[in-house]
């Protein structure tokens, strides 16, 4: 029912392929990182003062506290090297039990070792995410097909608000345009809490459907496509401190001409459009009732389009500093294909197929996909890291 | 597009407890019913306010200037505030929600009016305010055994429509608002001669007392000068819309 294909596309990075890469190169590169930390490590210790009470020194300390777990790896695999170099002579050993004894010993740590190798010296250095703390806000825009496309995105909706309560998220409509014909032809849902951007920020991308309309009476599949978008969620307060607009620079401007307002007047006129003048980002909020709730509704979703644009940018930079040119996420690349006549999707980017599409869309395969898109992350992070230290 | 906006039909929906108690939703606001009576709320800053006939519905440049009124008065010591005419409670509710160092009385010739301002100051669990019932426009106001002058602050939405205006206003004003709330004689000014007389009594407002007032799409000017003649300074605030909507006036 589940079923990989590692070897679809050439720049695919499959855990398998990793290790199997690492192996081709005799892991030097991966241990001449954790070298260079441990080494690290021993300056940092020494630096710690006799008394251990300058601020520099509770810094020190805490990261001597990170840095406990490589440790404990490289303990065990030097180890692990030097139980096996006592253990070469004994190989040839004139007696046939204590050899074959020697031998079985031998595999065994070689097995420790390999598993260090590409399990856990590559788990422990990826880094640790920038934005482990931060929650989500997802915004699908149907595309391409017409309703098809409205009807597949209210699906993916209901997907995620699904994958949000079982991961323990809570998520919130924020926004919701229905489509006269059904299904949805916009929505904005923030997903709530901490690790919920890191979970969703694989989704941004195009999402491309392939199936028969209801109203195809020719029974002739169609192709539709929805996007989404993944924006970084800011607390309030941390949102200020971030300073990543100024009011001055933020144009509010209320929809619809209301005659003499006031008393004269009570109808609902409540939708708020904001204008970012340096960066020219439009966001308009009429969901809510309230001026004020669409106005607070609409800050924050440009807080988070200019914390996404900042995140962005911040990984450009690092990229240009590194000089390697890693091609950057492009939210118009087709990510993922549901093809409901072969019950199958197939993300793109990691050449990865489920064999059930309902169990993407009505059960908790997503979190499948989510977790091999993670992963790849990781390794491509731990890769970027080891060019880093040879280049 | 029909009458109903989609939004409006979105928000009925979420208010509705099933299908068919949708579609009575939808008849009463085809009838012409206002949206906020038929749902029972009106949010209004941080609050949910309940609302119900004829009690006037909280508008949303009143929300608007009262959110920046709660901005200027923030961080002040202590201060007691009065709002003529409270309606709902929604001005001197979220003044006193929005400024913890705050404590209102709000006075309404509506009974009706002023049960509602009680149990909404309930519902927000604001204990700093009380409503009771009293008219301003008699002269023995001052007096009135529960006021405890002289007030900080003084708010008032006082009803401005003049006479002539409120003939030509819609339905959903006119059959379901209630007059009183809305009606400022032939002028649509009277409320506001009444203030300023107030503001102008001994020991009725304390010396660095502030003042803000809504005022119709165009009365900025007659008011300010009435509350210049009352030896104020003002200042216009102008609504979303951009219309001029609120006059802040101070000694
Ligand atoms: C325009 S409404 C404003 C209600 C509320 N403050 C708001 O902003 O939504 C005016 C209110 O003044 C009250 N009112 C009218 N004449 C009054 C009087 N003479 N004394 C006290 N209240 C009066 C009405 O009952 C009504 O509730």
């Amino acid at each position: 029912m589940l079923f990989f294909r590692p070897w679809i596309r050439p720049t695919l990075r499959s855990f398998s392929t990793f290790s199997a890469r690492l192996q081709q190169q005799d892991g030097s590169r991966i241990l001449r990182v954790v070298q260079r930390l441990i080494d690290e490590r021993e300056t940092t210790r020494s630096q710690i003062s006799q008394d251990m009470s300058t601020p520099e020194d509770i810094a020190r300390l805490r990261k001597l506290k990170e840095s406990e777990p490589l440790q404990e790896a490289w303990d065990e695999w030097t180890e692990a090297n030097k139980n096996l170099e006592d253990l070469k002579p004994l190989l040839s050993d004139p007696d046939p039990s204590m050899r074959s004894l020697a031998s079985e010993e031998y595999e065994s740590l070689d097995e420790t070792r390999n598993n260090l190798l590409q399990n856990t010296f590559p788990s422990l250095l990826v880094p640790p995410s920038t934005t482990a703390s931060l929650s989500a806000l997802v915004e699908l825009k149907s595309g391409a097909g017409g309703i098809e496309s409205s009807l597949f995105l209210a699906e993916l909706l209901r997907m995620y608000l699904r994958f949000a309560t079982n991961s323990s998220f809570k998520s919130t409509i924020v926004a919701e345009n229905e489509n006269d014909g059904g299904g949805t032809k916009d929505a904005i849902v923030e997903i709530k809490g901490e690790g919920a951007y890191d979970a969703f920020r694989w989704e941004s991308g195009v999402h491309r459907v392939q199936r028969v309309p209801a109203t195809d009476s020719a029974g002739r599949v169609h192709t539709s496509t929805v996007a989404v978008i993944v924006l970084p969620l800011l607390e309030e307060k941390d949102a200020e401190k971030e300073e990543l607009f100024s009011m001055s620079d933020v144009k509010i401007e209320v929809m619809r001409a209301r005659g003499a307002g006031g008393q004269h007047v009570n109808k609902t006129e409540s939708a708020v459009r904001l204008t970012h003048i340096p960066s020219g980002i439009t966001v308009s909020m009429q969901d809510e009732r309230s001026q004020h709730q669409n106005k607070r509704r609409a800050f924050q979703v440009l807080t988070a389009r200019l914390m996404d644009q900042k995140i962005t940018r911040e990984i450009a930079e690092r990229r240009a500093t590194r000089n390697n040119l890693v091609k950057s996420a492009d939210r118009s690349e087709k990510i993922r294909t549901y093809n409901y006549p072969q019950e199958r999707v197939t993300d793109h980017r990691i050449g990865m197929s489920l064999r059930n599409l309902t169990s993407v869309m009505e059960g908790d395969a997503l979190h499948d996909f989510i977790s091999a898109l993670k992963k790849d992350h990781e390794e491509t992070q731990v890769e970027d890291m080891l060019r880093e230290t040879e280049g | 597009m029909t009458l109903l906006s989609l939004l409006e039909k979105k928000w009925l929906r979420q208010a509705a407890s099933s299908p068919a108690h949708f579609q009575s939703l939808l008849r009463r606001r085809r009838k012409g019913e206002p949206l906020q009576y038929i749902i029972g709320t009106q949010p209004f800053g941080p609050l949910n306010l309940r609302v119900r006939p004829p009690i006037l519905i909280p508008r949303p440049e009143t929300e608007h200037w009262a959110i920046q009124l709660a901005d200027r008065i923030q961080n002040r010591p202590r201060r007691t505030l009065l709002d003529l005419g409270t309606g709902s409670g929604c001005i001197s509710l979220l003044l006193t929600h929005l400024c913890p160092a705050l404590s209102a009385h709000a006075v309404d010739v509506n009974p009706a009016a002023v049960e509602l301002a009680n149990e909404n100051a309930l519902l927000c669990s604001i204990d700093r305010f009380q409503a009771f019932q009293a008219d301003f426009l008699h002269q023995d106001f001052p007096s009135h055994p529960s006021l405890s002058p002289p007030y900080d602050i003084l708010v008032s939405n006082p009803p401005y429509i003049p006479l002539a205006e409120y003939l030509t206003l819609s339905d959903d004003v006119k059959k379901y608002e209630d007059p009183r709330a809305l009606l400022g004689g032939n002028s649509g000014l009277d409320f506001y001669h009444a203030i300023a007389r107030l503001a102008v009594r001994e020991r009725f407002l304390s010396p660095d007392a502030i003042i803000a007032l809504e005022v119709g799409h165009n009365q900025a000017d007659a008011v300010s000068a009435i509350l210049q003649s009352a030896k104020l300074r003002t200042d216009v605030w102008p609504d979303p819309w951009g219309i001029p909507r609120t006059i802040f006036a101070y000694r």
